[in-house]
């Protein structure tokens, strides 16, 4: 009989019918509304590789970390007592590798760096002059701003000079200990084979090697230049590459240090790190990578931010690394892992 | 009782054909007005693009009724750094500072790099090959200044009256803007 092979009468066929379009209408619709959405970005400019460190490249941990005294910190130094100095707001303020606040000098503007003698005096710079202080505290000297552009953000010291980084006039100033200018260090000059200081950002830096020679950071040109004191450029290394062993985005490394062996530890901000190279500029390690600063590599995703954000270091005797987070406000402590 | 004279309060055909003529004529005149100010909104005001808040997630590219969208790239040469190494025009790991095409990062090659001085270089765009996927604003903003920025190009933009692109900003970067100052432009501070 016929109406025993039929699955479905015609209403029921219908009703099953409509209800399948109806589905497959709103499963269709979902999905195209969610590419709609465009969860992902086929142009997306990705550096999330870089933003996670092979932890075979870390030869450093953090073994302590404390607050600095002041907001707005700036640079970091160290003493040949061994004591810290923090250049944060108006202040720079000694203090002891654990953390512990001491002598604090008030100035008269935003202390922007800072270099201790082997004497203990204590040279710190503003943005357009230097200021000089005994171990105690006690104001010396002022020598005044040689240039009304002058923007200084690195300071060296040597037995008989002092060197200052001038990020507006693209060059590291030789003073003399009564404050005298002897020299002109880093601007274009093919006699004396200097290509010419690229600043983009106030970070130039200056260190007194062990070697002898100035290591400045030329960031513009992403590479690290070595410099005898009367201004003749030696040596010069780096890679522009936001790859690790290299200097990412316009303008880095943006602050040096080095350690008792002679290596230099190198500071980034954009992917904020801090690395290690030889002397003569192979790339060893990780002390810190991106991972490390959370915050500061928020920094550079707003217009003209990365001004606010970056790192500083100083290195101890024993050769533990202090990192200066300026936009969390802490110092790390960081010791080569065993 | 005349019974062709009109009884109070009835409507007459005299009436009738008034009154409709009234309101035929009521309905021309707000049609009309209703017309000519939609006319004028719509020359006043366009659509625009607040770089302030762009985020750069490349829907512009692919959200545009126009098959190439009227979002381009322009760049703001008082902010540019002039970088050697311009993270708007090179990818992250560039083997070299050349324009070889595997060094760049736009995807259609639509920014011209030209040599000025050691070590500066003008980075110009060349708008018939950009797409407007913000790629090489992504890398400017990162970690330069910002020079280089989308905009809707009135030159090519329908200036339609929902604009697709505006229902898929996720940061709701699309507004009118007045006609007669139909760019948002970034200049150095």
């Amino acid at each position: 009989m016929k109406p025993e092979l039929e699955l479905f009468d015609r209403r029921e066929f219908f009703r099953v019918v409509t209800k399948s379009a109806a589905i497959l209408g709103l499963a269709g619709s979902a999905r195209a509304g969610a590419a709609g959405q465009g969860t992902t970005n086929p142009f997306a400019y990705d550096i999330s590789r870089f933003l996670k460190t092979d932890p075979k490249l870390i030869s450093h941990e953090e073994v302590a970390r404390w607050p600095v005294p002041r907001k707005e910190a700036r640079r970091v130094a160290i003493g040949p007592d061994g004591q810290l100095y923090v250049c944060a707001g108006n202040y720079i303020t000694r203090v002891s590798r654990d953390g512990r606040s001491g002598l604090q000098l008030a100035l008269a503007g935003p202390a922007s760096c800072v270099a201790v003698a082997w004497d203990g005096t204590i040279f710190a710079g503003l943005r357009d002059h230097i200021e000089v202080f005994d171990s105690t505290g006690a104001r010396k000297a002022r020598w005044d701003s040689p240039d009304p552009k002058t923007w200084f953000t690195g300071l060296a010291v040597a037995e008989k000079d002092v060197f200052a980084a001038d990020a507006v006039k693209l060059a590291v100033l030789r003073y003399d200990r009564t404050g005298k200018i002897t020299g002109r260090i880093g601007q274009k000059d093919a006699n004396r084979n200097a290509p010419g200081l690229v600043v983009p950002s106030p970070f130039l830096d200056v260190v007194l090697h062990k070697d002898g020679l100035l290591r400045v950071n030329n960031m513009g040109r992403h590479q690290v230049e070595a410099y005898t004191i009367d201004g003749d450029m030696e040596a010069a290394w780096g890679k522009p590459t936001a790859a690790i062993e290299g200097f990412c985005g316009c303008c880095n490394p943006i602050a040096l240090a080095f350690l008792p062996d002679g290596r230099i530890v190198t500071c980034e901000k954009g992917i904020p790190r801090v690395k290690i190279y030889s002397a003569s500029g192979e790339f060893e390690s990780v002390v810190a990578g991106a991972e490390s600063f959370p915050e500061n590599a928020l920094t550079c995703n707003d217009l003209n931010d990365c001004v606010h954000g970056g790192i500083d270091a100083a290195v101890d005797s024993d050769g533990r690394i202090y990192i200066l987070d300026l936009v969390a406000g802490d110092v790390r402590v960081m010791k080569r892992k065993v | 009782m005349d019974p062709k004279s009109p009884v109070e309060g009835q409507v007459t055909r005299r009436h009738f054909l008034r009154n409709g003529a009234r309101l035929m004529a009521m309905t021309g005149l707000g049609v009309a007005a209703g017309t000519l100010a939609t006319r004028s909104t719509s020359a006043a005001w366009v659509w625009q693009l607040d770089p302030a808040k762009c985020l750069h997630c490349g829907n512009c590219a692919t959200h545009c009724v126009l098959e190439q969208s009227a979002v381009k790239c322009v760049h703001a040469y008082a902010v540019c750094g002039y970088c050697q190494l311009c993270t708007g025009f090179f990818a992250p790991e560039p083997n070299e500072l050349t324009t070889a095409a595997e060094n760049q990062q736009c995807p259609t090659a639509a920014i011209q790099r030209t040599y000025v001085e050691d070590p500066y270089y003008q980075y110009s765009i060349d708008e018939k090959l950009c797409i407007g996927c913000a790629k090489c604003v992504e890398g400017c903003n990162r970690f330069g200044n910002g020079s280089l920025f989308l905009q809707i190009r009135h030159d090519r933009c329908l200036n339609c009256n929902e604009c697709a692109i505006s229902r898929s900003c996720p940061g709701d970067a699309f507004r009118r803007v007045p006609a007669d100052h139909p760019y948002l432009l970034k200049t150095a501070s």
